[in-house]
């Protein structure tokens, strides 16, 4: 229980499965149980050591998404983005924010094989193999809107702020970007920006392939969150930032392109969120079979075995639905719009009471720093605001059932 | 060189096992199963030749059901070169293993066989030392060190108290210790590339072996349940129970 059914993975899978599971195990479990301090360094770049990114290298988990053409690997198609939901899994259940710095290398690395073109594919895909620190960024969300923008507000006002100009063969870049999973820390962006202001976010948004050395470009900040905090999110700057005209990866319809990554992207943060509610059940479920309460073990209390049923039916459920979802996003199923967004906020509300459970069996224990538990409450508590909040989920539900009269837009503000 | 390694299909080191009913053996029900990890050792060690170019080949073998070849495409991902499968639904013991694997070396001609020093579940510890003698080549068990050189091969063993050091001439089988080496893992990318190196499979009767049961398990044991602790009155008393109940002062 609990776990993926062997039976429901390939042999590939269950073997990929096994490979993460035991990097996690003697690498990423023990670093994080033993370093409870290191989350709060506030030197970003000083928190997760790098043995870490180099021990991940041995399983090669960093460079998902890398076309074996160019050193990397091709998974299975058809079963891509359930393969990418275990592995997610997997490494969450020892740190989501590890987690969270790998997934963002898939998911740009896909951008990148799909669209940039192929002499930057040369370029780039043989350093990132290169460098286990070389991690990849993708730039959408702004002070001025993020997910929020997916809602019915296709209109020239709820355009994105960051802008881009063709001048003299180059793009030039202005604007500012926040919240930026890998932002303080990646060597290479996909920067979003607006081309055509005349028009709606999804007819007038381009994408850019951004080097972090590119002039014009500054890292202003890591902002700092209270969960994942392996993973430094980033503020950045574009003050005429300018790349080679070659470096525009898709033109005006960027959003559209990118929905196919979007969908693997909700299933991946309802991957990564399970395998969060995962490390709590172990936890748990080992803690009250040792700790004695009243000279028995509290599993024997039948308020805490209760307690404990509750969070692994919770864990199933999210797992069910993260499995459905996922296969529907793997067929190209119609409802798969509907799914992904469904496992993602279903996962962020079921695993935060996973996690508010494991917190309470804790007893006062739950609530201390070298203990482990608040940690992975803190973590849980993340899933509901990253990639969409619940409600902008909830909304996005209902606008792919109802496309027609759900959540119509109201016009600007007089 | 070629070197031949011989893997097993064991239930997971770190799952808890539980007994049947009538206590004639372990429930396999939904167990998890993995590489016998003193295998994974042999593997590596042929893997690490093969990289240093010392062997030209690594061919992995195991015996068992078709889900062994799950075991194989995880040598497969860490590095050897190719798979065989010797296909059986049978229990099988360490004499029918060694005169299976000595048919598979007649065939393939392996300059050097390694395998783990026994396997995890049923701590036999025979199956090298019987392959080495029905193959009539020298035979360095629990190896902790070996070095290729030329025709020999120079191999430490962890003996009791200390370590020996013996010189094999090729052909020979060599059984791996714990300390040898520290296994890699199935990295992602290579178990993708792993789908694609071949796994032969033959049957005993192909090599006109008949697999017999010579053994009966009467019967097996858990370890008997952890007593409850008991409370002391004073530090007198804890030094005098260490020494007159656990024997472990005296």
């Amino acid at each position: 229980m609990i776990y993926a059914d062997d039976g429901s993975l390939s042999q590939e899978q269950r073997l990929m499965r096994d490979s993460c599971r035991a990097f996690v195990d003697d690498a990423v479990t023990p670093f994080i149980r033993s370093n409870w301090q290191r989350e709060w360094d506030m030197s970003p770049g000083e928190r997760l050591p790098r043995s870490i990114l180099e021990g991940a290298e041995t399983i090669g988990v960093r460079t998902l998404g890398v076309p074996e053409a160019h050193g990397g690997v091709d998974l299975e198609h058809d079963t891509e983005v359930r393969t990418f939901a275990l592995i997610s899994e997997e490494i969450a259940r020892g740190d989501s924010g590890l987690a969270d710095k790998l997934v963002q290398n898939w998911k740009v690395s896909i951008l990148l094989r799909e669209f940039a073109p192929k002499h930057l594919q040369d370029k780039w895909f043989p350093r990132l193999l290169a460098d286990p620190q070389f991690l990849l960024a993708h730039c959408l969300t702004e002070p001025r809107g993020a997910s929020d923008r997916w809602l019915p507000y296709n209109v020239p006002e709820a355009a994105m702020h960051t802008k881009a100009v063709l001048k003299d063969g180059h793009w030039v870049i202005n604007g500012r970007k926040q919240f930026i999973s890998n932002g303080f820390d990646a060597s290479l962006y996909v920067v979003y920006a607006n081309t055509d202001t005349s028009v709606g976010m999804l007819q007038g948004t381009s994408s850019f392939l951004v080097p972090r050395d590119t002039p014009g470009l500054t890292v202003t900040k890591c902002n700092e969150t209270m969960g994942c905090r392996f993973m430094n999110n980033g503020e950045l700057v574009f003050e005429d930032c300018r790349v080679p005209a070659d470096h525009l990866l898709v033109q005006n319809t960027a959003l559209g392109s990118a929905g196919k990554y979007f969908r693997a992207g909700k299933i991946i943060q309802a991957a990564k969120n399970l395998g969060v509610g995962v490390a709590c059940f172990e936890r748990t479920a080992d803690y009250v079979q040792n700790y004695v309460q009243g000279g028995r073990i509290l599993i024997k209390h039948q308020a805490v075995a209760l307690r404990l049923a509750d969070m692994a039916t919770r864990i199933e459920a999210v797992r069910s639905l993260i499995e459905r979802a996922s296969r529907a996003v793997d067929e190209g199923h119609p409802d798969m719009d509907a799914l992904c967004n469904m496992a993602k906020v279903y996962a962020s509300e079921e695993i935060m009471k996973v996690a508010t459970h494991a917190l309470e069996l804790h007893g006062g224990n739950g609530a201390m720093l070298e203990f482990g538990i608040e940690k992975l409450f803190r973590d849980a508590a993340i899933f509901l605001h990253m990639d969409a909040t619940v409600d902008v989920s909830r909304m996005k539900i209902i606008k792919t059932m109802f496309p027609a009269t759900a959540g119509k837009y109201a016009g600007p503000e007089n | 060189m070629r070197i031949m390694v011989a893997v097993k299909r064991v239930v997971d080191p770190n799952v808890k096992v539980r007994l049947l009913a009538d206590g004639s053996g372990i429930d396999l029900t939904g167990l998890k199963m993995t590489m016998n990890p003193f295998d994974e050792i042999a593997v590596e060690e042929a893997v690490r030749l093969r990289e240093l170019a010392i062997a030209s080949e690594v061919l992995v073998v195991s015996i068992g059901p078709d889900k062994a070849t799950e075991t194989l495409r995880t040598a497969l991902a860490m590095g050897a070169d190719r798979g065989l499968l010797i296909k059986t639904d049978a229990p099988i013991e360490p004499l029918s293993v060694a005169k299976l694997l000595r048919a598979a070396a007649i065939e393939e001609k392996p300059d050097l066989i390694l395998l783990g020093k026994q396997a995890i579940d049923d701590d036999c510890n025979q199956t090298g030392q019987m392959l080495a003698a029905q193959l009539g080549w020298a035979q360095g068990t629990f190896a902790s060190n070996l070095a290729v050189e030329g025709d020999a091969v120079t191999v430490t063993r962890e003996v009791d108290g200390g370590s020996q050091t013996v010189r094999l001439v090729l052909p020979a089988v060599i059984t791996v210790d714990l300390r040898l080496n520290e296994p890699r893992y199935a990295s992602l990318p290579n178990i993708m590339k792993a789908k694609k190196k071949p796994i032969a499979e033959r049957q005993p009767a192909d090599y006109g072996i008949v697999v017999e049961q010579r053994l009966e398990i009467v019967r097996l044991e858990e370890p008997a349940g952890r007593l409850a602790g008991i409370k002391v009155g004073s530090a007198t008393e804890l030094v005098e129970r260490l020494r007159s109940e656990a024997g472990v002062l005296s």
